[in-house]
């Protein structure tokens, strides 16, 4: 029983029945399946446990970072605090370090603690392989443009938003407006109905009419 | 019919609809006719009815979802036959009548998308109603390729080309079909630009106005010349102002590239008496050749790649790989044909040249067979008549025509100067650098015998149809420029190094070559944040800077609403990254399709460390626009901004008040200096 607890844990886990990848989902194949240790040390395998059938936030950073990281992580908390409910269930943050010789996972873990981001259900920060670790970059952030694509630093302020369920990617940058960055995640989730698309447009124009009243223009809706 | 079509039970209410469809298209025909002669365009009509399409039109939902290939390594388009396939005309869009009937506040009960009412609703009836469908379809690009899927408007690429009159306001209902969710890299939601129409806000395709698959939207037109308040008449407006060749496409925020990339863009067409859609001699007519589809043709590029052609599938997919940016490509597509032919007789032609991108410049000559160059007059630039025509040619001193990404010319070759049986070509040569230390783009790897030509024209006869009298020395007078107002700086800047170079924004000051201005101001698009605010009916002087280093990223910049006047044109002989010491700023030389007195634009192609002075004069309509870069992965990289246009100086002041005040806020220095507060 143990044995199998043990085996189990982490490498060749059954996929979890509850996600589903999309027909269309490019699978281990873009994402690779390589083994990547988390913040807390566990060993996971990239596409199968963390990607498949799942609608993700995916962004870059690295342990020594004094630049865009401390503020784009400031700003994922409070992505993060807004989707709470969602965070561990049907969503789920990875923070991936583009640093993987420097960052062992106490590092990341020291990170996260130092930005109160330790211990959150749905966060991981994720290091790996080197090679590993590059490919995943290369793979999911690349712009098609060598000195971009060359700078590891480059794509620190980039937000991924992949739903493998939908076979939705998208991006944000994370300096954009919370408002923003919400509804982008939401172009990911699994399409509404019909009825659902037509209340929420509904309600928006009641939040134009209301803006109008307000300020005579609309200013926010 | 099909399986599972049966097994999927449809909706009471779609039946009812399905009646009222039939009841509507029975009589939409003689009202049709009826609209089609009120807009003037009947003349027109008949020969584009003629013009065929071979692009498989799939009733909605059925078409298949692309197989993507293999994105490592990146696939080398098939080859194909050069000069095999004819230079497809996009049908034009037929007027029908449109169930729900349009209304000036949004009809959120029948599935219409929030918006604002539309402004001057009364006095710009419609009178002319389109709906264009959103939705995937697909399209052959080449006869050695099987079809590629798309999104396009009613399913075509490129989408019907709408043709209006001034006078006759017109309201085109675009409707979202997009598969959601979609097996492609596209984003099933959707605002539609009219690039560049003198537009009503709530019907501009604001970036942040999307609205998702299931919805329509009603955009507005007038129809009408900008200066609508000061100029009586019929047609309204100031006829200086006219604009004539224009095109939609998708706007949607941070995803525009894909979107079109898919093929989500069309032409539209105004006329007015200036330019009316026939060739004979009527009052006040610059008689150019403008028979659409005989002797005037939209000439749309758009580059692509293709993935190998997979028989399976039966398809030859557009390279794409979901969740990364439209790719570098290797083919270049006009009107949605690789390397096509056209017959042309011993007369002028007229092109409405437009580059819908994604993101390179497409700089254009005419050579004859032996790869001489031979001129080509080009007489309106983003759709505006010049003042006096610009020729491009060996000796004229513009060798080429630098067609940016959303630009266009109207452009007139004159097929006399070849003799029967010639044929002459439109030859790409790029020299602007648009990709800094990467490669150039490869040139067209097959079907290329002299550079990368783009199509081939047949001459195959005298005219049949008597040729236009010469092109007149002086077209149109424009319109005086506009006051100088206050001034106004745009930033188009990337900032290298540890703070991303992939982070491309517009920053912004009221105080000139103000830096930490700029700096503050670094700040990506947010739909819901005004980083100008101007006073309708008011003019202002706008300098748009490239601040990046000569020889990096060009900025074709994109103003909504109005059309501008160039009035100087710098460079910084000394470059510097944070902005230009003003002692530094060396005038450059404008073509004639750039210069003010000469030009009116829309698109302001900015080379690294240009800057461009213009005025503007914001007219007729109040609410959100935007002003942004052009190249498509730019655009998606927020290096956009919206600006407003309020009503009553009451509003402007408040509004300016506001903007200093969540500057503040935020810890920066105030945006509008107490005399700029209105």
């Amino acid at each position: 029983m143990k044995r199998r607890a043990f085996f189990t844990s982490f490498v060749g886990k059954p996929p979890d029945e509850q996600f589903k990848p999309a027909r269309g989902s490019p699978g281990p194949t873009i994402f690779t399946n390589a083994l990547l240790r988390t913040h807390e040390n566990k060993q996971v395998r990239f596409y199968d446990d963390l990607i498949r059938g799942r609608h993700v936030l995916i962004n870059l950073m690295y342990a020594d970072c004094h630049g865009a990281c401390p503020v784009v992580t400031e700003r994922l908390l409070k992505v993060y605090s807004e989707l709470k409910d969602r965070m561990g269930k049907n969503l789920f943050l990875y923070s991936m370090t583009v640093k993987p010789e420097d960052d062992d996972p106490a590092a990341l873990k020291n990170y996260a603690e130092m930005h109160r981001a330790y211990g959150l259900p749905g966060w991981t920060f994720l290091t790996g392989d080197p090679y590993d670790m590059e490919t995943i970059r290369f793979n999911l952030f690349r712009m098609d443009h060598i000195a971009i694509d060359l700078d590891i630093y480059a794509h620190t302020s980039t937000l991924k938003i992949i739903n493998d369920g939908t076979n939705r990617w998208l991006h944000v940058d994370p300096m954009a407006s919370f408002s923003t960055i919400l509804r982008k995640i939401s172009w990911a989730d699994p399409p509404k109905s019909f009825a659902e698309k037509l209340e929420a447009n509904k309600k928006l124009q009641e939040k134009i009419n209301k803006e109008k009243k307000l300020w005579g223009y609309r200013k926010d809706a | 019919m099909s399986g599972p079509r049966d097994k999927k039970k449809r909706p009471e209410a779609s039946k009812s609809e399905k009646e009222k469809y039939f009841e509507l298209s029975r009589m939409s025909r003689r009202k049709m006719l009826k609209l089609t002669a009120a807009a003037g365009a009947g003349t027109v009509l008949s020969p584009m009815i003629l013009t065929s399409r071979k692009s498989t039109v799939y009733a909605q939902g059925t078409v298949p979802e692309p197989e993507l290939c293999p994105a490592t390594p990146v696939p080398q388009s098939p080859p194909h036959t050069p000069f095999v396939d004819d230079l497809p005309v996009p049908s034009p869009a037929l007027p029908q009548l449109l169930s729900p009937t349009p209304t000036k506040a949004a009809n959120t009960d029948n599935g219409e998308a929030a918006r604002d009412d539309h402004q001057r609703w009364e006095e710009f009836t419609p009178a002319v109603t389109y709906q264009l469908e959103a939705r995937a379809g697909t399209h052959q690009f080449h006869r050695d390729y099987l079809p590629s899927y798309g999104w396009g408007f009613n399913g075509l690429y490129p989408g019907p080309t709408v043709l209006n009159a001034y006078g006759v306001p017109s309201l085109v209902r675009f409707k979202n079909s997009l598969p959601d969710p979609t097996q492609s890299f596209g984003t099933p939601q959707t605002t539609v630009h009219l690039h560049n129409g003198h537009t009503a806000s709530e019907s501009d395709g604001f970036a942040g106005d999307f609205f998702d698959s299931g919805l329509f939207k009603d955009n507005h037109y007038a129809n009408a010349y900008a200066g609508i308040d000061d100029f009586g008449g019929f047609p309204k407006g100031d006829p200086r102002e006219a604009m004539h060749t224009f095109w939609y496409h998708d706007h949607l925020m941070a995803e525009t590239q894909n979107n079109n990339y898919l093929g989500m863009n069309g032409m539209y067409i105004a006329y007015d008496q200036t330019d009316p859609p026939w060739e004979f001699n009527t009052p006040g007519s610059l008689r150019l050749p403008a028979y659409y589809g005989v002797t005037d043709f939209p000439v749309v590029f758009l580059r692509q790649r293709f993935c190998p052609t997979n028989p399976t599938t039966g398809r030859t997919e557009k390279f794409q790989v979901v969740g990364a940016a439209a790719p570098g490509t290797d083919k270049v597509a006009v009107n949605g044909k690789l390397q096509p032919k056209l017959s042309v007789r011993r007369r002028k032609y007229r092109f409405r040249m437009l580059n819908t991108g994604v993101a390179a410049l497409m700089s254009v000559a005419l050579v004859d067979g032996n790869g001489a160059q031979k001129p080509m007059t080009v007489v309106a630039a983003d759709g505006n008549f010049l003042h006096t025509p610009g020729v491009v040619s060996a000796t004229s001193g513009f060798p080429q025509l630098d067609i940016h990404v959303a630009s266009r010319f109207d452009v007139i070759i004159d097929f006399s100067q070849f003799a029967v049986g010639q044929v002459a070509y439109l030859k790409e040569i790029t020299t602007t650098p648009q990709f800094v230390s990467s490669p150039a783009p490869p040139p067209l790897s097959d079907g290329t015998p002299i550079g990368a030509l783009l199509m081939r024209f047949d001459i195959i006869g005298d005219a049949t149809i008597p040729d236009t009298p010469a092109i007149p020395s002086t077209l149109v007078e424009l319109p005086p420029i506009p006051p100088a107002g206050t001034y106004f700086e745009w930033g188009f800047r990337n900032i290298a190094g540890n703070n991303p170079p992939g982070n491309f924004r517009v920053t912004h000051s009221a105080i000139p070559e103000n830096d930490a201005n700029h700096d503050a101001t670094f700040l990506p698009f947010d739909p819901f944040r005004i980083d100008h605010v101007v006073l309708k009916g008011s003019s202002e002087t706008w300098a748009i800077r490239n601040d990046t280093m000569l020889g990096n990223w060009l900025h074709p910049v994109h103003i909504h609403l109005e059309e501008g006047r160039i009035i100087e044109k710098t460079i910084c002989s000394v470059p510097n990254a944070d902005g230009c010491n003003p002692a530094n700023r060396t005038p450059v030389a404008m073509p004639p399709w750039e210069d003010g007195n000469n030009a009116r634009r829309d698109v302001y192609p900015t080379q690294g460390q240009e800057r461009f002075v213009i005025r503007l004069k914001f007219r007729d309509f109040v609410g959100r626009y935007l002003i942004h870069c052009h190249n498509m992965g730019h655009e998606d990289a927020f290096m956009m901004v919206r600006w407003d246009v309020v009503e009553d100086l009451a509003t402007l002041r408040r509004t300016r008040e506001q903007i200093n005040a969540e500057r503040v806020a935020r810890g920066d220095t105030p945006l509008y200096r107490k005399e700029d507060l209105g």
